[in-house]
């Protein structure tokens, strides 16, 4: 009986307290946490699985080789040294020969990817600008063809490309891998800007055709200020895609006076005799160039991907 | 005049360089090209007559219907999770997306190497992991042994690099979404769950179409990760890396413009028929 009139009294304030506990309010409360450990640990998973292997390069690169060539691995770079880079930049240390080649391919992945991404834009700058402004015969014909070419694989031009710079006797020259690049980078560039061009109110160009500018005026004076960030984007992609390139210098260079970086690193990795230590200091190296420009100028590279995608 | 003085570089470098190339392989195909022993004739389908009995290259070719599968697939539900991951603003989410877009601008050689590295059997870091993780008994030779798992492992290399632009393309599209649909379909009774079934899924479409049709095209011409880490060998092979050997090593030029044009074709069917596919099925919706 007192067991009963005991449960009778405890019965109510139970039901309260698991409603309580079950309401909106306490979900809420009993979730968050929760909601926010899982979003925290998400992201970083999504950082692991992005920067992992980029870690694992710079833990191996300084290293000493018997610090690298372990089972279990480091995690953590033991001990902790800068001789691979120094051997492979040639400040000391044995480098396998390495800091020639290093040195060497670097300066011609500047000079080829920085050469294309200039021709590049400023070809792309002209014809977007036609495109986005102007009105002529063919115009859909010749815009939709070059767009038509984003979707042109490196197959149908591998063979021929190489065969017409043979031609011209130009395998083993910066013009032969500029001119590839440009024609290859071009409809991308051709997009990008296109798209922000007509983001730009035409009004602008209007005012400046009433005080009587020529076209040619209003786009060097008025489009191509307020376009920066576009063409910034259009830059920044081709010299990233220039900088990547490997199947094409592959087949148009010959020796170490034109032969990319990419280049250099895939035969060193061939030669199997240079250390793992060296090789990701290599690595290293090539990749730095364009992670630093992608990371500096993040904006303009988020930017330039969304616009050249969507729409 | 002006709008044509403007196209005319484009037009001479694009016509020169991108069209004349194409038609030329679409030509060559069909002729004995072999620069160390001429002469050239026309052979009409003989190139691709020798292709279909070369097991090195039809191996290929199911080598890269693999890769394009895995490749294709992941990078769009991977990239798709990423972009929902960081779709909610939060402290420092510039600084991770910064940082998630880095894989996509590395040099896929440089990254192969690492991933080489990686899979090294002696003591490549994901042997050192599974094996303290007691995933695996002991040290395994990851690449070269077996064809599938070879081909699975390479094929993440790939992956690694598209899904940033998967992912940021994705954001971009699920942003353009107006919060009211959510807070309507909040009030309505659904869960994240039924909310991005019913509102994200259909409105992001076109953008996992343009993702699908990158991640495609990317992959059916994949090179770079299979020279680093598969080398010439037929087990990993893929088609690109074939037309390379059959015409830089073997100097077949005819059978590298037969097996070029093949692929073009194949490129040009795949990324038409997925993109119309994609963009009926939005607009249906």
């Amino acid at each position: 009986m007192a067991a009963e009139e005991a449960g009778g009294q405890t019965a109510p304030v139970a039901r309260a307290v698991t409603r309580v506990a079950s309401g909106p309010a306490a979900r809420a409360l009993s979730r968050r946490p929760a909601r926010l450990a899982g979003r925290i640990i998400t992201i970083a998973v999504i950082l692991l699985w992005s920067l992992f292997p980029i870690y694992w390069a710079l833990n191996t690169s300084l290293t000493t080789l018997s610090g690298a060539d372990t089972a279990p691995a480091h995690y953590f770079p033991s001990p902790l040294v800068s001789a691979s880079y120094r051997s492979v930049l040639g400040i000391g240390g044995s480098g396998y020969g390495i800091s020639g080649e290093l040195g060497r391919s670097l300066l011609n992945s500047v000079v080829e990817s920085g050469a294309a991404m200039v021709v590049t834009v400023v070809i792309a700058i002209f014809a977007a600008y036609a495109f986005a402004r102007m009105q002529f015969r063919f115009k859909r014909t010749i815009f939709v063809s070059v767009l038509a070419t984003l979707l042109l694989p490196a197959y149908a031009t591998l063979i021929p490309l190489y065969r017409i710079m043979a031609s011209l006797g130009l395998v083993n020259t910066y013009l032969a891998v500029i001119l590839v690049y440009v024609s290859g980078f071009l409809p991308l560039a051709i997009w990008i800007l296109y798209n922000y061009f007509n983001t730009i109110p035409r009004e602008l160009e209007e005012a400046a055709f009433v005080d009587g500018a020529s076209p040619m005026r209003a786009l060097l004076r008025v489009v191509i200020p307020v376009a920066k960030p576009g063409i910034a984007a259009a830059a920044i992609i081709a010299f990233l895609l220039g900088w990547a390139q490997f199947l094409f210098p592959l087949i148009l260079t010959t020796d170490l006076s034109t032969q990319p970086v990419t280049v250099i690193v895939a035969a060193l990795n061939e030669q199997r005799i240079v250390p793992f230590t060296l090789l990701m200091a290599c690595g290293v190296i090539a990749a730095a160039v364009p992670g630093v420009l992608a990371l500096v100028l993040n904006r303009y590279i988020v930017q330039g991907i969304t616009a050249g995608s969507i729409k | 005049m002006l709008p044509y003085l403007l196209l005319s570089p484009l037009v001479v470098f694009i016509g020169a360089l991108s069209f004349v190339p194409t038609a030329d392989t679409a030509v060559e195909a069909f002729f004995r090209v072999m620069p160390l022993d001429p002469p050239t004739r026309f052979v009409g389908l003989g190139n691709f007559r020798a292709l279909f009995a070369n097991t090195s290259i039809t191996t290929s070719w199911v080598n890269t219907v693999v890769y394009v599968a895995v490749g294709v697939t992941a990078s769009v539900v991977l990239g798709t999770v990423i972009a929902v991951a960081l779709r909610q603003r939060f402290r420092l989410r510039g600084v991770v997306l910064a940082l998630v877009i880095l894989p996509w601008a590395l040099p896929a050689v440089v990254e192969a190497v690492i991933w080489d590295w990686i899979y090294n059997p002696t003591f490549g870091v994901m042997n050192s992991a599974l094996h303290s993780g007691h995933l695996i008994g002991g040290y395994h030779v990851w690449l070269g042994l077996e064809r599938w798992l070879t081909i699975v492992l390479i094929e993440i290399v790939q992956v690694w690099q598209m899904t940033p632009l998967s992912a940021l393309v994705i954001l971009a599209a699920l942003q353009s979404i107006p919060t009211d649909l959510y807070e309507a379909a909040r009030v309505d009774g659904a869960g994240p769950a039924a909310s991005f079934r019913r509102i994200s899924l259909p409105l992001i479409r076109p953008a996992l179409a343009v993702c699908a049709v990158e991640a495609l095209v990317l992959s059916l011409n994949i090179f770079d990760q299979v020279y680093i880490l598969n080398g010439i060998a037929p087990l990993g092979s893929s088609v690109m890396l074939q037309t390379y050997v059959t015409t830089f090593e073997n100097l077949n030029f005819g059978g590298g413009y037969a097996l070029s044009l093949l692929m073009t074709l194949a490129t040009a069917v795949l990324s038409m028929g997925a993109l119309a596919l994609l963009y009926r099925r939005a607009e249906g919706v």
